[in-house]
């Protein structure tokens, strides 16, 4: 396999790379990066559609089609002929297309044509109940309803590596910013707390150090025998507040409370129906609790110490900060008057100052999270979400979000997300991956 | 005014920590003597524990907070604990401790008792609660608070506690049974019509200047008889923020220019029960 992305500098003229951006073409995301490059005078970006993609076209394909629509002397910038240079590859979030969900659902189907699970980090583990490809390709949408977590990160992951790839045939000498492995395991909280556990990041404690619990009841016991009352659940591959419960049991009286957003639609003849309300709902009966819990833990979940956040006027907050090529930049403080602090239509935007973090903790934060990206070597851009406890002020990272940077009205150094990443990439020369120290520092 | 706040953590806690000593380190610190507020955050997993190792702690040191004014037993989020889980003891022995107490304010209903309440001094008394007991609504009844200008408290709901009815609020507003009293707060209640209905026209009306019945259930149903009584109109301010009144009441209150609070209007369920996408970043 031939491996990309290591390129010497060339000490005379920067050598910059035209941008691919695989994503939806025209949503949020890729017309904020077009936009960016727009203001900073850049060449557009190559935007390839993962729906296109999806139904079979190839890279290479989508790449030359592309190549032809642009006109030639845009690709010139500051005297550099960029179509010259090998590309830098962008991955951008599927987003909440339905079309593509579906797509990646059937991908995963166990009659797919594409089994390369090599970037699922826990391929072996069935998938429940998984849907053949015909059945895949026939979900309707249903608002908010979660069809089969597993089966679209397996897709995901399958069409992860058919990215990887293709890119290294038809785009030779090119460079991910964020390389499809890391992006796999940050799309699996199981696997992105391990990376981060074992670089020595600050992270909630896992229910079960060794072992995960399975189940509802595994959980239950671990928690009591632990004296862990309070932890969050996650689904292991949810995005924003999808499949989280915030989750506490009375250890005298044996009580409990779920806090989430997953809602549940019973049926007499078949299996219920999961999906994200926009309303936090309060669970306290064991039916209901257990049977969410049990269909998340099928699928994959992960649990940890729910840490006490820090506050403000009775409301909790955790912190979004962004870095970039080794460099915390923007940050939001996510405030909410619910536990879930990144239900994000419910929350309040602060700045860390404005939600009372002091410079040296802000230092702290910053610091924190550009360790946790570093701990994923092949990637230069990602949203950290860090909590702050709410005694101790210390920093742990809870999330690791590879498309972490769809963030509005934060500014930092005057520039949006897009503009400060786009000049950053071009400012640093980045030709190397991060990781290694090849990259010309203090250009920017 | 000088202010402290004690609270032990979960991980504090399991390492041993304890409010007890924490009061006892305060006690013998150079500020204790000039502390006029003191407030126990968690005294460690509250869920669990009780306040009572925090009443016995500041009773045998009150000695050394001759200026403590204002007490607070309880302030903790939900980040820290389950308000309908906050395990409290009875808090009576406080009183007589710190004779020269002028508010107490409680959050935490669950195994809550007020025994002896009984003070010359104390002109405030907050309870915040998911659900209060109609034992500790009676120790108020028969308490001796002759100072008491301000009564808050937070009914909740029989779910979390709240085994009272109407009747055991009555006494409550007796003229005569607070004779200072100008705020008075029937709050966060499920019976909150009723309570509204109760008051409308209730002779202690005309010795407040503050009502404040929000963060409850109050519908238009209450809303009509307060608005249709003349001893509303002498408050200085009326709260039923946090209500479920319809948009034709909001605009009625609005109208009538009492100094009235009608935000934070909620929605019923069906109404918020929308849904979003999972995949969205």
């Amino acid at each position: 396999m031939r491996k990309t992305g290591v390129i010497l500098p060339s000490q005379s003229e920067p050598l910059m790379r035209p941008m691919i951006v695989i994503g939806i073409p025209g949503d949020k995301r890729t017309s904020g990066i077009q936009q960016a490059r727009s203001d900073l005078g850049m060449p557009p970006a190559i935007i390839l559609s993962y729906a296109e993609f999806l139904q079979g076209r190839s890279l290479g394909d989508l790449m030359e089609e592309q190549k032809k629509q642009i006109p030639r002397q845009s690709s010139v910038y500051n005297g550099v002929d960029l179509s010259a240079a090998p590309p830098l590859l962008r991955l951008e979030s599927p987003g909440s297309s339905f079309e593509i969900e579906r797509a990646i659902i059937a991908l995963g189907a166990p009659d797919s044509e594409d089994m390369d699970d090599s970037l699922h980090p826990f391929a072996d583990r069935p998938d429940p109940r998984p849907l053949r490809v015909k059945v895949a390709r026939q979900l309707k949408e249903m608002q908010g309803v979660l069809h089969h977590p597993s089966q679209w990160f397996r897709g995901y992951c399958r069409m992860l590596a058919r990215l990887q790839r293709e890119a290294n045939t038809a785009c030779p000498g090119s460079l991910w910013l964020n390389d499809p492995t890391d992006i796999a395991a940050m799309t699996d909280k199981r696997q992105t707390q391990q990376i981060l556990s074992e670089a020595g990041i600050p992270i909630p404690r896992p229910v079960g150090e060794d072992q995960q619990p399975t189940d509802y009841d595994s959980l239950r016991e671990m928690m009591l025998s632990r004296r862990m009352h309070r932890v969050f659940i996650k689904l292991a591959f949810g995005s924003a507040a999808s499949g989280v419960i915030a989750y506490q049991i009375h250890p005298v009286t044996g009580a409990e409370i779920a806090l989430t957003t997953v809602g549940v639609e019973d049926y007499i003849t078949r299996p219920p129906i999961y999906y994200n309300s926009g309303k936090l709902r309060r669970y306290t009966d064991t039916a209901t609790i257990s049977g969410i819990m049990n269909w998340i833990y099928q699928h994959g979940a992960y649990a940890e110490q729910w840490i006490p956040k820090a506050g403000l006027k009775g409301k909790a907050f955790d912190i979004r900060q962004l870095v970039v090529l080794r460099e915390a930049c923007h940050a939001v403080a996510r405030v909410s008057p619910t536990p879930i602090t990144n239900l994000h239509l419910r929350n309040q935007r602060m700045s860390l100052s404005e939600a009372g973090l002091s410079e040296s903790v802000q230092e702290q934060v910053r610091n924190t999270a550009v360790q946790a990206l570093a701990a994923f070597p092949r990637s230069g851009v990602a949203g950290i979400d860090v909590l702050v406890s709410g005694g101790s002020q210390q920093c742990f990272v809870a999330d690791v979000n590879p498309f972490g940077d769809l963030l509005y009205d934060v500014k930092y150094r005057g520039c949006s997300t897009y503009e400060w990443e786009m000049k950053v990439l071009s400012a640093r020369d980045y030709i190397t991956p991060p990781s290694t120290p090849l990259i010309k520092e203090g250009l920017s | 005014m000088t202010e402290v706040k004690l609270s032990i953590g979960y991980d504090e806690f399991e390492e041993g920590q304890r409010i007890g000593t924490e009061i006892e380190k305060l006690s013998s610190s150079p500020e204790s003597s000039s502390l006029t507020s003191l407030i126990i955050g968690d005294w460690g997993q509250a869920y669990e524990n009780s306040s009572e190792e925090v009443v016995e702690s500041l009773v045998t040191h009150s000695a050394s907070f001759p200026a403590l004014r204002k007490l607070f037993i309880g302030e903790m989020g939900y980040e820290e604990c389950e308000i309908s889980w906050i395990t409290q003891s009875d808090l009576s022995p406080l009183l007589p401790a710190f004779p020269e107490l002028q508010s107490l304010t409680i959050q935490g209903g669950n195994e809550l008792s007020l025994s002896e309440l009984k003070h010359d001094k104390l002109e405030e008394l907050i309870i915040i609660s998911g659900g209060l007991g109609k034992a500790v609504l009676e120790q108020i009844a028969t308490s001796q608070l002759p100072n008491l200008r301000k009564l808050e408290l937070y009914l909740g709901v029989d779910n979390y506690g709240f085994d009272g009815s109407l009747a055991d609020l009555l006494p409550l507003i007796e003229v005569g049974k607070f004779p200072k009293l100008t705020y008075l707060g029937l709050k966060n209640s499920q019976i909150q019509d009723e309570i509204a209905g109760a008051l409308a026209n209730a002779p202690i009306l005309d010795q407040l200047d503050t009502l404040d019945l929000s963060l409850g259930t109050l519908s238009d149903e209450g809303a009509e008889l307060l608005l249709a009584s003349d001893r509303i109109k002498k408050l200085k301010a009326l709260n039923l923020s946090h209500h479920y009144m319809s948009d034709e009441m909001i605009t009625r209150w609005k109208q009538s220019g009492l100094p009235v609070d009608v935000s934070d209007k909620q929605e019923s369920d069906d109404e918020e029960d929308w849904r979003y996408p999972s995949i969205t970043e």
